[in-house]
């Protein structure tokens, strides 16, 4: 029996950086969900984040006409994808009264919520379940993940805004309106949680990284006994605990798709075709844990590392927390002020120009990853075709705290469901309603408005 | 007495009612337990609080709601809500600390002047006004006894790595892989999937470092954790029970019940029947107990009395409550034994045991927990710093800055210095590399830190510290209004307002005009915008008092302008100073102030929550206790750990709370 699920069989380590062979991807899954029929890609959802707002003339095309010739300088790195996205000016924020001196707690915290936090109790979280865990719980129940957090520095920032709980700050996934999910800022580790199943012991002793099979069994006897502890626990705690259940069920579905996939891929080797594979010609993907302190290059990394988690169909749900609201600084960009800081530029030309640098940095790392995606072919398209890929920021102006035309770029096809090569203006509506759009072209039924939305943004779509 | 009751029922407030009655208990202990000295003392502190009770009830109730309904609710009401904001609610209850920082918003914008606005009919008169705003000091008083809410807590990544090495002597770095998370005030206590799935990758390979594959001899440590295997004829399960019984003990921080260990006889059996030998089934036993809740949270021993809304910590969860608290992880043999023997709930005990707990080397996790964090020098190892500028900011200067910063505390803490040593010492803990920074490179060597006594008043204490001077710096020049930050919230506790959005900086000003102004004369332009003035005339000064510590906390004449530097200021008071020696003094003489912040923030970071409500009538208690034993270092911790709210949590909200907004489904 193989040793290891599928990507490992075909997966060489060398050395320091790790270089993949992912041939025959669509193998994992779910292409042999028809035999016969064409087979259709299924719809991954992604989000990458920036605070602060951008420079407004920076970075909205000066017009629909223009927008796939001459980019503004914030978004010319997307000039090669440009006829695969769409913007849209009009999607306002959530008006945050009465929190109004909390602006960056906020803009992380509602952005994908478009929902306030509970202001009679400030100092506990209390807020929404956010688009991207509600897509988890739906289109998320295919994979071995249900959905991927990623950030790029640890979520550790202590800032108390408001009077509100320092997780507004650093998080933007919530499970449940009580839960933030925490995001991980280890390469290494995505990497390993990703495609090596268990820890890195294995590696290094060379032992067997094979799930013991008895694993679930006995985390199945251990939820057992903390359901008689739930009953003999006060209302609050047991609400807490259900945090627990929910990480031991979710645990259990996680190995029951690696014994799955396990399975799939012993009937291959012994010979037994599950279904009509498509070869794919992807080219091989090389991840390199960065050794130096480069934030381009940790952005990199973790952009390529959701890259393969789409490509490989380990999630269809990714949020990278680019860069949160506190202390961060570029110094690759030649100068050392933060990022807040500098925000408030008032119209300083020297300031303007470091945010539209800080901006366009950020973009850039984001059409880096589309464009990866563009270069997968999958099924009759690309990877990109099959995405919905979203960068945005929680304010429009990081200068003045404002939210009235948030700047948003959305990437891919989304499986036909979107029509991109396009600045669409005019558009009138706010930051749940570009979310439910966007969950509806991804597949999951939006059964609840998201925060505040009303309606969907159908201007957008195919 | 009962006047309050009847009104507290009108407005059908259940917690006001528990308080009246509660207030009557000690009414009738009074009379009970009269003429013993100490016990006396106590009573008198309760009744003046009852008293206290009493008026700030009455003023409320006379005063505050007649003044409300006539100036605020016609735009602050039930239907209109300028602003997003009513006093309905806060009226109703107004002691609930929700309402706290609404009230205080209220007295700000009173005496800014601000409400009600100049063109609402109806405005106060002076007097009116002035009530309104005395009564919110007496607010803490409409607060019901309460020890604030209090979940099962889940320990820590520096808590679970620390538990681990306890339990099974691995490196508490096995544990480096979870997410980094903030510890204290707002501790985030939740458990997703992915840390779900991380204690379970950590419990592999924390197994696969300890035990024996199968076949093999058994290791050290499993021998000690599963003994012999048991002889032939004899009932094994019998043996894994006793042995389920002792890992748990320490594992869970308290007895096992016979239904938590009959699911870990299930989890040996299912070994068992699969054909899995007596140590290998020990081994899933022993992953059972490390991904269960009971050893990833510290839970409550028995089963919650019914109806309860506020309880005593049972004795286990006062020694995990006091172990994690200064050493970050699970508490030792002696305090297992005295939670077994039922004792450490009593005050003498317990202030027994704080001495003895930090005189382990094990407390510096609290300064690594707490100190660190307090004095904001967690960030410092990662703290951009221009490399041209400074390229003495290497790896090991920042680690000597914090190891300065441990030392000091430690020192003040094992040796039960007062608290005024923090500003004040006059010695602090050097090695080569910070020695160059003090100016000191040819009387320390070698990279070990030491005691050095210092003879330079304007150095000594946390003010003239260079980790901490580094920590409030921009990357490239110091910032005088951080540090001024710096100092009135993280020394003296006082709460800074962020600037408005959208107020003009410095550079603002004519380029030509400000070139050649040293950083102090363009700071001190924003005094002359008043909308800035009000804060920055204090931060300011406090800022450019410690002006002559560059960017990493060396000494200069001159700024980076080349202008000489001027440490000269005033503080409210007139309290004048010209050098940071000076400032130090005005500063340090405010040990009350300095005594109360401390109190605070550690008391927050004890409980895990922020502060609200009753938690200001206790704080009043232990700042009282500790001036009166002059400020020593333990005596604060221990007040901390034999407080009402350290002892005892709140397990149900108060219903009054929720703004209609249901919790998570």
């Amino acid at each position: 029996m193989e040793k290891n699920w599928l990507i490992d069989r075909r997966t060489c380590l060398r050395g320091l950086g790790a270089s993949l062979a992912l041939p025959l991807l669509e193998t994992m899954g779910w292409a042999e969900q028809s035999k016969t029929a064409a087979y259709k890609p299924p719809v991954r959802l992604g989000f990458m984040y920036m605070p602060h707002g951008v420079i407004m003339d920076q970075f909205w095309p000066a017009s629909p006409e223009t927008f796939l010739t001459s980019p503004p300088p914030c978004i010319e790195s997307l000039r090669p994808v440009l006829d695969q996205c769409l913007m849209m000016k009009g999607i306002s924020g959530i008006p945050i009264a009465p929190l109004n001196g909390a602006p960056h707690a906020l803009e992380l915290s509602t952005w994908l919520t478009a929902t306030l936090p509970d202001a009679n109790r400030r100092n506990i979280v209390n807020i929404a379940i956010s688009a991207d865990q509600i897509a988890a719980n739906y289109i998320g129940g295919f994979t071995a993940l249900p959905s991927l957090e990623l950030a790029t520095m640890p979520q550790t920032h202590k800032e108390n805004q408001e009077g509100l709980n320092e997780a507004y700050y650093s998080h933007c996934s919530f499970r449940s309106p009580t839960q933030p999910v925490p995001a991980e800022t280890n390469p290494r580790s995505v990497f390993n949680r990703l495609f090596k199943n268990r820890g890195q012991a294995a590696e290094k002793s060379g032992a067997s990284t094979q799930t013991d099979p008895l694993e679930r069994g006995m985390l199945d006897l251990v939820l057992g006994g903390a359901r008689d502890l739930r009953r003999r626990l006060s209302y609050n705690d047991q609400h807490k605990l259900d945090e627990y259940l929910d990480g031991v069920r979710s645990l259990e579905r996680r190995i029951a798709a690696i014994e799955y996939r396990q399975k799939e891929a012993a009937l291959e080797a012994a010979g037994v075709s599950v279904s009509k594979r498509n070869a794919s010609d992807s080219p091989p993907i090389e991840i390199k844990i960065p050794v130096g302190d480069k934030r381009s290059e940790y952005m990199k990394i973790m952009c390529d590392l959701t890259v393969l988690a789409f490509q490989t169909d380990t999630t269809r749900v990714s949020t990278y927390i680019g860069s949160t609201p506190n202390g961060v600084s570029y110094p690759e960009l030649g100068f050392t002020d933060e990022h807040h800081s500098v925000t408030h530029h008032n119209n300083q030309n020297e300031k303007v120009d470091k945010v539209e640098k800080i901006c366009a940095f950020n973009v850039a790392q984001f059409a880096y990853m589309v464009q990866r995606m563009r270069d997968l072919k999958e099924g009759e398209g690309t990877l990109l075709d099959n995405c919905i890929m979203m960068w945005g920021s929680g304010l429009e102006d990081g200068n003045k705290h404002t939210r009235e035309n948030l700047p948003f770029i959305i990437a891919g096809g989304g499986g036909g469901s979107l029509k991109t090569g396009r600045l669409v203006t005019g558009v009138s509506g706010n930051q749940g309603d570009l979310l439910s759009t966007l969950l509806t072209c991804a597949g999951v039924p939006v059964d609840r408005p998201i925060g505040i939305s009303t309606k969907q943004i159908t201007e957008i779509m195919a | 007495m009962s006047l309050v009751v009847s009104e507290r029922r009108r407005v059908g407030d259940r917690f006001g009612l528990a308080v009246s009655l509660w207030r009557s208990t000690w009414v009738a202990l009074v009379c009970v337990v009269a003429g013993t000295g100490a016990a006396n003392a106590e009573v008198a502190a309760e009744l003046d609080l009852a008293a206290a009770q009493a008026t700030a009830q009455k003023t409320f109730k006379e005063k505050i709601v007649p003044f409300v309904s006539t100036y605020c609710t016609d735009c602050h009401g039930e239907k209109k809500r300028k602003g997003g904001m009513t006093f309905m609610y806060a009226l109703r209850n107004p002691g609930m600390a929700t309402f706290r920082k609404q009230w205080k918003q209220s007295v700000a914008s009173l005496k800014a002047h601000d409400m009600p606005p100049e063109e609402a009919k109806k405005q106060p008169t002076p007097e009116e006004t002035q009530v309104f705003i005395d009564w919110v000091s007496e607010m803490k008083y409409l607060s019901p006894k309460d020890p604030g809410l209090f979940v099962i807590r889940r320990l820590n990544k520096v808590e679970y790595g620390n538990t681990l090495h306890d339990l099974l002597g691995v490196d508490p770095m096995v544990a480096q892989e979870l997410p980094d998370e903030v510890v204290g005030a707002g501790y985030l206590n939740s458990l997703s999937p992915l840390l779900m799935e991380q204690y379970l990758v950590v419990a592999n390979e924390v197994l696969s470092r300890v035990l024996a594959p199968e076949n093999a001899p058994p290791t050290e440590v499993q021998r000690r954790l599963f003994g012999e295997l048991p002889p032939g004829g004899t009932d094994s399960r019998e043996a894994v029970h006793k042995i389920a019984q002792t890992l748990t003990r320490s594992a869970y921080r308290r007895p096992a019940s016979e239904g938590e260990l009959d699911v870990l006889m299930g989890v040996f059996d299912l070994g068992v029947q699969n054909g899995r030998g007596y140590f290998e089934s020990l081994r899933l036993v022993l992953k059972a107990i490390l991904v269960s809740p009971q050893f990833l949270f510290i839970t409550p021993d028995g089963v919650l009395e019914s109806g309860a809304d506020i309880v005593a910590l049972d004795d286990f969860q006062i020694a995990s409550r006091l172990s994690y608290l200064l050493w970050s992880t699970s508490p030792d043999a002696e305090l297992s034994a005295l939670a077994d023997a039922g004792k450490l709930h009593e005050p003498a005990v317990l202030g027994e045991q704080v001495r003895r707990l930090l005189a382990d080397p094990r407390s510096r996790a609290l300064f690594d927990g707490f100190g660190a964090q307090w004095l904001g020098l967690g960030m410092l190892a990662n703290k951009t710093f221009d490399a041209a500028k400074f390229p003495q900011m290497t790896p090991s200067m920042r680690s000597a800055m914090y190891d300065e910063a441990r030392l000091m505390f430690d020192s003040i803490t094992r040796e039960n210095l007062s608290i005024s040593s923090f500003i004040d010492a006059d010695y602090t803990f050097l090695n080569e590399t910070l020695a160059g920074i003090y100016g000191l490179e040819g009387e320390v060597k070698g990279s070990e830190m030491r005691k050095v006594r210092l003879n330079n008043t304007n150095r000594g204490g946390i003010l003239g510290m260079p980790g901490i001077l580094a920590t409030t710096s921009f990357p490239n020049r110091t910032s005088p209004v951080n540090r001024g930050v710096w100092v009135l919230e993280q020394v003296l506790g006082e709460h800074v307002p962020p600037p408005p959005p959208d107020v003009p900086t410095l550079e603002k000003q004519d380029k030509t005009k400000i070139a050649n102004l040293t950083l102090r004369q363009r700071t001190e332009l924003h005094r002359t915008n008043p909308v800035c003035a009000n804060c920055h005339k204090i931060l300011d000064p406090i800022g450019f008092g410690l002006e002559n510590f560059d960017a990493i906390g060396r000494w200069r004449d001159k700024d980076d302008s080349g202008g000489a530097i001027d440490a000269a200021g005033e503080l409210p008071g007139e309290k004048r100073f010209s050098s940071p020696a000076e400032l130090k003094k005005i500063i340090g003489a405010r040990t009350d102030d300095l005594s109360r912040n401390l109190i605070e923030k550690l008391l927050s970071y004890a409980l895990g929550r922020q502060l609200e409500g009753y938690d200001e009538i206790v704080i009043d208690r232990l700042a009282q206790a500790i001036a009166n034993d002059g400020y020593r270092m333990q005596t604060l911790v221990t007040q901390i750990v034999t407080s009402y709210p350290f002892m005892h949590r709140r397990v149900l909200e108060p219903k009054e709370t929720s703004n209609g907004k249901k919790l998570a489904n």
